[in-house]
């Protein structure tokens, strides 16, 4: 139900009621789910990606059939993994071999796995993952190797994470470590999904070769989510932003949540801002690749919602004393926005750079640099959607010069024909009125009269007449 | 750049290399590349000279006396002629539009007779990214397929005898009388530097002047800067391409030419125009952000600007704030580089942020210095 402050908040932000309408009316998934013919443990797996994602669950439902189940298995043991890894009361030295070898546990028929402790809250995917299993067997066997590489892949790195206490304890140090994380977390699951576009023949083979832009597009999202959690993560003693860029801006790792360090804190945050956005081009280009809309609104949706996040946290003081997220009208109109087409989606991201560059500091350490980034957003989008044209700007110009000349001409011509149209007509119709008699003798004789002054007091005398009659 | 064998361009010379971007090319010429000799023509070699030490030889000659110019050559017989010199392109009055035309254009003509009688290989001219602009309309990510604004169409003298300079230079490509020339130009964007004394001199006055809290236009117009360095850097890679084309037997692709074409060089970091203000300001000691900045749309501007071109009118001074000032001020003007990149594998050298933390730091040490 809708509360009465949710009422009060948009009966003073219209817009954004008018923006979630429009996606609940107007929107139309390009395939839906055919629950009819789906079998119970498929139900199931829905079940459970409704269950573990908030924001991934619905558009993976509108994806192309030929992906439809691929992917949300694909999410769903990616989904178990994490589970385990997130899980504090299992032990390391159960958990380890568990992560390592969850790409071949998930090809035993009925494996099930109830160790988790109570407060899990993804406990029950694994308690029922023989669900998960069960259709993993049936998808086809290019898509399910990609599904057990990258599994493979992910599991060995949470598990070194896991065995590495100075990330456990510290945090990540440097620029390059921070990455390396990021694309654990997030640039395998890119590449996951970039093979299974383009063996789907949904994407172009070219990001194959382009492998650095699907990674662009995994650390754009996961450093918007580490820079828009950091208090969260802060109050759970996790430290996620690189120590390379705070300590530049304060000793302490603690200092940056110091009401009296605000300043450095923002300007701090500016530089994880300026980090996060040098991707923004690549993840353009990278949705360029993309042939099936089902895939582009899928692959769209969350990279807007991560441009919009980044403007929202850009020198916002809020980050470092609360959860901030876009709000849901926002991010219903961003929906719709991503649901088009490449070119709508370059002028949100358009949009969102133009917002950054309006709240940019120029006191920031990183002013300038930052305006550069956006620059070259908008300098991307250029390339890609041109708003001027060589041959025509050159066209205009010659035109100019040669047809200055030409333009007198046909004006002349214009006056000209104008003219003797009038003369014609107007010498026809008194030609006319001469046949029929008129007596063009009088008039003669009243303007000259008229010339010689003798009428001009009945002229003026008839003036107020004239009015008068007006009036009424 | 240390551990690798330096690229080698034989006898250089810089005309106009005591001047702002002349002498940073002298300057790359040492630190880059390996040079049988490096000579200098200026009309005066006294500021912006190297030590002795480094041996560049300087000569003393108005460009425009031929003669003078052609027994300079036969004298230090370079390979490689890059030429920038010109005057500075800030007034607007009929002496200044004499001394354009003059140095220039009959300047550069005598520049390519002087190159060709004496078998120079390479000449890099110095042309302006302003050529292709009507200093009215907004160029947008333009690239070298966007045409010349002549004649006419040319509100700016000075842009009008660069671009006929570089006609002249481009001709010259090859040409009849001595094939074996091979030219090309470069064609720099708003360039910034230690030795600029206009475009970062004249933002820092404003800021001086407390009137960084006007703000024309919505300040969405993205402009390209350039470090002066990264010009000079382009100039001398064209140089090489040249001299690397001259040595070849054949003559090379159209997509990958480097003689008779014309290359924009920028910082290939487009800002928006009021954040670069902004930036020297800031680096200035400005302590402010943008809270008291007042918007004034550009249609205001103008009508402002053409209020203060009457008044100085009726007195008779040249006006400081006039509308084609308003007009720079909103105009969107940046390049694609992507020619230069690709043919002269041209980069940046150094950031625009750095370019101008430099730039503004050697404007302050000057006025230090006059201080003293």
């Amino acid at each position: 139900m809708v509360s009465a402050k949710q009422a009060l908040y948009f009966l003073l932000h219209p817009n954004e009621l008018r923006a979630i309408a429009q996606w609940k009316v107007w929107h139309e998934p390009v395939h839906r789910r055919d629950v009819t013919k789906e079998t119970p443990t498929e139900k199931s797996c829905f079940h459970f990606l409704d269950l573990t994602s908030r924001s991934f669950s619905a558009v993976i439902q509108e994806l192309n059939p030929e992906l439809l189940m691929p992917i949300c298995l694909f999410y769903l043991a990616l989904r178990g993994l994490d589970t385990i890894e997130d899980d504090m009361t299992i032990d390391i030295k159960e958990k380890e071999p568990l992560l390592r070898n969850f790409h071949n546990l998930m090809e035993q028929d009925g494996w099930t796995f109830d160790k988790n402790g109570p407060n899990e809250k993804d406990r029950e995917l694994l308690v029922h993952f023989d669900d998960v299993i069960f259709e993993l067997k049936k998808v086809k066997p290019e898509y399910y190797a990609i599904i057990k590489d990258i599994t493979e892949k992910m599991g060995n790195g949470m598990a070194d994470y896991a065995l590495n206490a100075e990330h456990m304890n510290v945090g990540v140090n440097t620029i390059e470590e921070y990455e390396l994380y990021c694309h654990y977390v997030a640039g395998l699951v890119g590449e996951g999904l970039t093979r299974l576009f383009v063996e789907s023949q949904l994407a172009n083979p070219q990001l194959m070769v382009r492998m650095d832009l699907t990674e662009s597009m995994g650390q754009f999202l996961q450093k918007v989510n580490i820079i828009r959690d950091v208090h969260e993560d802060w109050v759970d003693k996790r430290r996620f932003w690189p120590k390379e860029i705070w300590s530049k801006h304060v000793d302490n790792w603690d200092d940056l949540f110091a009401p009296e360090n605000r300043e450095k804190a923002l300007q701090c945050s500016s530089e994880m801002v300026l980090n996060a956005l040098k991707h923004a081009e690549e993840c353009l280009f990278y949705m360029a690749g993309i042939r099936d809309q089902s895939v582009f609104n899928f692959v769209a949706i969350p990279q807007s919602m991560a441009i919009a996040t980044l403007d929202l946290v850009f020198r916002n003081p809020a980050i470092f004393e609360k959860n901030v997220k876009i709000t849901k009208g926002d991010a219903c109109a961003l929906m719709t926005e991503s649901t088009q087409n490449l070119r709508v989606v370059c002028d949100v991201f358009k949009r969102y750079a133009r917002r950054i560059h309006k709240k940019n500091d120029p006191r920031d350490p990183n002013f300038l640099a930052i305006s550069a980034q956006c620059g070259k957003i908008e300098q991307f989008i250029e390339s890609i959607f041109p708003t001027q044209d060589p041959k025509k700007i050159k066209a205009e110009k010659m035109a100019n010069v040669e047809g200055a000349g030409m333009e007198t001409m046909e004006a002349f011509f214009l006056i000209i024909s104008a003219v003797s149209t009038l003369l014609l007509i107007g010498g026809l119709m008194v030609g006319i009125a001469w046949y029929m008699g008129a007596r063009f003798d009088h008039v003669l004789k009243d303007l000259d009269a008229k010339l010689a002054g003798t009428y001009t007091k009945s002229i003026v005398s008839a003036v107020p007449t004239t009015i008068a009659h007006e009036e009424l | 750049m240390a551990s690798e064998k330096k690229p080698v361009l034989g006898s250089a010379m810089v005309i106009g290399g005591c001047g702002f971007l002349g002498h940073h090319v002298v300057r790359l010429l040492l630190r880059d590349y390996e040079c049988s000799s490096v000579s200098v023509i200026d009309l005066r070699c006294g500021r912006n000279r190297r030590p002795d030490s480094d041996g560049v030889k300087y000569f003393e000659a108005d460009i425009t006396d031929a003669a003078k110019l052609e027994k300079i050559f036969t004298e230090t017989r370079p390979d490689v002629v890059i030429h920038t010199a010109s005057p500075a392109a800030q007034s607007n009055d009929s002496v200044s539009h004499a001394l354009f035309k003059k140095v220039n254009v009959d300047g550069t003509a005598a520049v390519i007779k002087a190159c060709q009688a004496t078998g120079v290989k390479a000449l890099v001219y110095t042309s302006s990214a302003s050529v292709m602009s009507d200093n009215k309309s907004d160029l947008v990510n333009a690239d070298e397929r966007w045409p010349v604004i002549r004649g006419k169409e040319q509100s700016e003298y000075y842009s009008e005898t660069k671009a006929a300079a570089e006609e002249l230079v481009l001709k010259a490509n090859r040409a009849p009388e001595a094939p074996k020339l091979l030219t090309c130009s470069i064609r720099p964007s708003g360039i910034v530097g230690e030795g600029d004394t206009m475009a970062i001199y004249h933002m820092i006055n404003i800021y001086r002047q407390g009137r960084t809290g006007v703000q024309v236009g919505d300040g969405n117009n993205l402009f390209d800067f350039t470090y002066v360095e990264n010009v000079a850097h382009g100039h001398l890679l064209a140089a090489r391409a040249l001299l690397l084309t001259a040595n070849s037997s054949t003559i090379p692709l159209d997509n990958e030419r480097v003689d008779g074409e014309a290359f924009i060089i920028t910082n290939d970091s487009p800002v928006y125009f009021w954040d670069f203000c902004r930036a020297v300001w800031a680096a200035a000691g400005s302590p402010y952000g943008t809270d008291h900045v007042k918007v004034l749309p550009r249609g205001l501007g103008l009508v402002l600007g053409f209020l203060s071109e009457v008044f100085f009118g009726i007195i008779r001074k040249p006006p400081t704030f006039n509308r084609q000032r308003i007009v720079y001020s909103c105009m969107t003007r940046y390049y694609d580089i992507s020619k230069a990149k690709k043919r002269l594998g041209y980069k940046p050298l150094v950031p625009l942020d750095e370019g101008v933390r430099r730039s503004v730091k050697w404007t302050l040490d000057q006025e230090k210095e006059k201080n003293n």
